[in-house]
C-alpha cells in the first residue's frame, strides 16, 4: 500500500517539477474533456427535449391507437368504444400510472392567406395539465381550447399563414367515409415552437376533431399511456405483453411495427381487411422519424471526438517522447539506486493518469460551466437548426454520470497514450541511461 | 252599358296582366318525380352505354405557385363502370395513373413501381378535380334533388335543384346545388358543399359537345371545358379540357394494373 502512494507522490512531485510541460498537456486534455462534455450535453439535450416535448404533445409511453376501416379502401386513425379499451389495458396494465385519449386527424388549414396541411390532434385540455407546463404561450389563452371549434396553433404556423389570436381558421378534411367536410375555428392560443414536432401539429379540442370526423363520442384516435417512473424503460416487453393481453382480451391486435401511426396508413388502406385493429406502439416507434436526427447527432459527435481524441494522444506520445528523452538521465540514476523496472513503468504512467485525471476534472468543470452558460443565455436557434434541437433554444443536458464517464474516459486514454512511451523507459539499461546527454 | 260595367271593364283590362304577371312568377313549382326525371335526363344524356377514350388537359393554378399542367388519357367502360386515367405529360407524370378496380381506385406511379390504395375522393393529380367529374354522370342514382327555384345565367334559364346525398352512399360532396339549363338539360354551374354546410368547389361547364355514339346509335353529351374554383382557398383554380373523345370499344384487357405498368416500360 506504502508502495502505491509512493508511486503516486513520485508521479505527482515529478509533474511539479515539469510543471510547465504538465500544464501545456494538462490544458490540451482539459480542452478535450470540454469539448466531450459538451457534445455529449447537446446530445442528451436533443433527447431530453424530444422525449420532454414528444410525451406531452404527441404520444405516451405506450399508445394504443388504431384503425377503423368502413370498407376495405378506408381506413380512419380510430379506437372505437375507445372506454373499453381503456379499461382493458387498466386491468392488463398496472405498471400505468395515468391515460389520456387524443383524437388524430390529418386536413388542410386554411386561412384567408394561405393554407398548409398538417396533424390536428384532439386534446381534452381540462384533464392535461401537464400539456399546459410544456408549451409556452406566446398569446392567447390555453383554457380557451376546451370550448368548442377552437383551436392552438404555433408560432411558424401563425406567420406562414398570417394569423393572429382570434382570427378565423378553417379545417377541411374528409372524414372516415371520404365526405368531404369543414370546421370553422377561432385561433385561441398560439405557442411557442418546440422543433419539429410543431411544424405540423395543432390541437383542437376532442369535441371539434368528432365534429370534423364525424364520430361518435366513444370514439378516439389514440390512448396514451403514462407508465410508472420506475417502468419507463421496459417499453418493449411492456407493449408486447399488453399486445397480447388485448388479443386476449377478443380484440384484433397489429403486429408490432417501429414506425409512426401514420406511416403505416397507406400499408392498412392496401389491406383487405374490414372493422377495427388496434395498434400497441412505444414512443420511439411513434418518433421513429426523428430518432435519425439523434442519430445522426451522436454520429457526427463520435466522429468528432474520436478525431479530438486521436490528437490528444499523439500530442501526449509526442510529449511523453521529449519527457523520456529529457529524463533519460534521471531514469539511469533511479535505475542505479535500486528502482526496478516496473517502478520506472508506474512512474511514467501515473504521472500520465494524473495528468489525465486532473485535466480531465479540469475540462469536465469547464464544460460544465460553459453548459450551464449556453443554457442561461437562452441563445435562440434558427428554423432549420431548431428542426434538429427540438427547440428553438440551445439547451446543453450535462448528467453527473455522463462527467465522470468523460473524465473517467480522458484519464484512461491519456494512460493508454502514455504506455508506449513509459515501457521503452523502463527497458533501458541504467548505465546507457546515466551515459546519455542531450 | 252602364257606368259600373264601363268601370268594372277598366278594371279587368289594368288587373289582367297584373295578374298574368303574378302567376308566371309564382311559377308552379317542379315535383321530386319532375327533378329526378330532369336528373336523369341530364345523367342519360352523357352516358354512351359504351367505352369512352378522352384526351384531356388539366390546368392547376394556386396562390404563388406556378400553375401545374398535366395531359391525359381517360378510358371508361359503362357495361361494369371500369375507369382509368393515364398521365401522358408532363415528363415528371408519365406513365402515372388510377385505375378503378370494384369500388377502390389505385394509383400507379412507375418512378417507385407500387400501387396505392386511394379514396374514390382523391383530388386527381392533386388538382382540385375528382374521378367523378371525369366518370359518367350519376347523379339522379346517387342524388335526392330539391327544388331550389329558377334563375337566369347569361341567356340561359336554369332550373336550380339542391342535391342531397342519398344515405348509405359515400359521396364526395354530401350537397349539390346544380343549375341545369331548361332547354337543353346540360349542366351550367355547380356548387358542392362541406357536411357542415360550407361552400367547397364551384364549377362551370360553359361548353358541351355531341358526339354520335355508335353503341348508343344516338348523340351524347360531354362537357368540353369545366372550370373549378375553390372557395375555401379561394385563389385556387382547375381548368379542365377535354380535347378529343373517342367512343370505340376498347381492348378487352385495358382496365388492368399490367396495361397500366406497361405503357410505363
Amino acid at each position: 500500500m506504502s508502495a502505491f502512494f509512493l508511486d503516486i507522490r513520485i508521479a505527482f512531485l515529478s509533474l511539479i517539477e515539469h510543471r510547465r510541460r504538465a500544464a501545456f498537456l494538462g490544458i490540451a486534455i482539459a480542452a478535450v474533456t470540454a469539448l466531450l462534455v459538451i457534445l455529449n450535453g447537446l446530445a442528451a439535450g436533443i433527447r431530453g427535449t424530444l422525449i420532454d416535448t414528444a410525451l406531452t404533445l404527441s404520444t405516451g409511453h405506450l399508445n394504443v391507437g388504431g384503425f377503423y376501416k368502413v370498407t376495405s379502401g378506408q381506413a380512419g386513425m380510430v379506437v372505437t368504444e375507445y372506454k373499453k379499451v381503456e379499461d382493458a389495458v387498466k386491468r392488463d396494465l398496472p405498471e400505468a400510472d395515468f391515460m389520456v385519449e387524443r383524437g388524430r386527424g390529418w386536413g388542410k388549414l386554411v386561412s384567408d392567406t394561405g393554407s398548409m396541411q398538417a396533424a390536428v390532434s384532439g386534446i381534452d385540455i381540462e384533464r392535461e395539465s401537464a400539456f399546459k407546463g410544456v408549451l409556452r404561450v406566446e398569446s392567447g389563452n390555453i383554457d380557451e381550447l376546451a370550448q368548442p371549434k377552437t383551436i392552438l396553433i404555433f408560432d411558424a404556423q401563425a406567420k406562414k399563414l398570417k394569423l393572429k389570436v382570434g382570427d378565423a381558421l378553417t379545417i377541411s378534411a374528409q372524414t372516415t367515409r371520404g365526405v368531404a367536410n369543414t370546421i370553422d375555428c377561432r385561433v385561441v392560443a398560439i405557442a411557442e415552437d418546440v422543433g419539429l414536432l410543431s411544424q405540423w401539429n395543432v390541437f383542437v379540442s376532442n369535441e371539434s376533431l368528432r365534429t370534423l370526423y364525424q364520430l361518435r363520442s366513444d370514439v378516439a384516435g389514440v390512448i396514451q399511456i403514462h407508465l410508472k417512473p420506475q417502468y419507463q424503460n421496459d417499453l418493449a416487453p411492456l407493449a408486447a405483453r399488453l399486445r397480447l393481453a388485448l388479443e386476449h382480451d377478443g380484440y384484433r391486435v397489429m403486429e408490432a411495427d417501429s414506425r409512426a401511426f401514420w406511416m403505416k396508413i397507406q400499408d392498412v388502406t392496401r389491406e383487405e381487411w374490414t372493422g377495427q385493429k388496434l395498434d400497441v406502439t412505444t414512443w420511439e416507434d411513434e418518433l421513429s422519424f426523428m430518432m435519425w436526427t439523434l442519430q445522426a447527432f451522436n454520429g457526427l459527435s463520435l466522429v468528432l471526438m474520436v478525431i479530438l481524441v486521436a490528437i490528444m494522444v499523439t500530442g501526449i506520445m509526442n510529449t511523453m517522447w521529449i519527457a523520456i528523452r529529457e529524463r533519460t538521465r534521471e531514469i539511469g540514476t533511479l535505475r542505479a539506486i535500486g528502482m526496478q523496472r516496473g517502478g520506472v513503468l508506474r512512474m511514467f504512467l501515473w504521472e500520465s493518469l494524473l495528468l489525465g485525471l486532473l485535466g480531465g476534472s479540469a475540462g469536465a468543470v469547464l464544460g460544465f460551466g460553459l453548459a450551464a452558460l449556453l443554457n442561461a443565455s437562452k441563445i435562440h436557434v434558427p428554423l432549420s437548426v431548431q428542426l434538429f434541437l427540438m427547440s428553438d433554444t440551445v439547451r446543453v443536458a450535462v448528467l453527473l454520470p455522463a462527467l465522470l464517464g468523460a473524465i473517467a474516459l480522458i484519464s484512461v486514454v491519456t494512460g493508454l497514450a502514455a504506455l508506449y512511451p513509459a515501457l521503452r523507459a523502463a527497458r533501458l539499461k541504467p548505465v546507457d541511461a546515466m551515459s546519455h546527454f542531450g | 252599358m252602364s257606368k259600373r260595367s264601363v268601370l268594372q271593364l277598366i278594371a279587368f283590362l289594368f288587373a289582367f296582366p297584373v295578374f298574368a304577371l303574378a302567376a308566371r312568377t309564382a311559377r308552379a313549382a317542379p315535383s321530386k318525380d319532375e327533378l329526378v326525371q330532369i336528373l336523369k335526363v341530364v345523367d342519360d344524356r352523357q352516358r354512351n352505354q359504351g367505352d369512352w377514350r378522352s384526351s384531356i388537359y388539366m390546368e392547376q393554378k394556386e396562390k404563388d405557385k406556378v400553375a401545374v399542367v398535366y395531359e391525359a388519357l381517360v378510358f371508361r367502360r359503362s357495361s361494369d363502370q371500369k375507369f382509368m386515367i393515364l398521365f401522358t405529360k408532363p415528363k415528371a407524370s408519365q406513365g402515372q395513373g388510377y385505375l378503378r378496380i370494384d369500388q377502390n381506385l389505385w394509383f400507379y406511379d412507375p418512378a417507385v413501381g407500387k400501387w396505392e390504395r386511394r379514396t374514390e375522393r382523391e383530388r386527381i393529380g392533386g388538382t382540385n378535380s375528382r374521378r367523378s367529374d371525369f366518370d359518367e354522370s350519376r347523379l339522379a342514382e346517387e342524388y335526392d334533388p330539391e327544388d331550389s327555384g329558377e334563375e337566369k345565367l347569361g341567356v340561359y334559364n336554369a332550373q336550380v335543384m339542391t342535391l342531397k346525398g342519398k344515405p348509405g352512399l359515400d359521396l364526395a360532396f354530401p350537397v349539390i346545388k346544380l343549375w341545369v339549363d331548361k332547354d337543353t338539360k346540360n349542366v351550367l354551374k355547380r356548387q358542392e358543399f362541406a357536411l357542415s354546410g360550407k361552400l367547397l368547389r364551384t364549377s362551370y361547364y360553359p361548353k358541351w359537345q355531341k358526339i354520335y355514339s355508335e353503341s348508343r346509335k344516338g348523340d351524347i353529351w360531354y362537357p368540353q371545358e369545366i372550370r373549378f374554383y375553390d372557395e375555401v382557398e379561394k385563389q385556387n383554380s382547375t381548368l379542365i379540357l377535354i380535347k378529343t373523345v373517342d367512343l370505340k370499344p376498347l381492348e378487352a384487357n385495358l382496365f388492368t394494373k399490367a396495361w397500366l405498368e406497361s405503357k410505363s416500360r
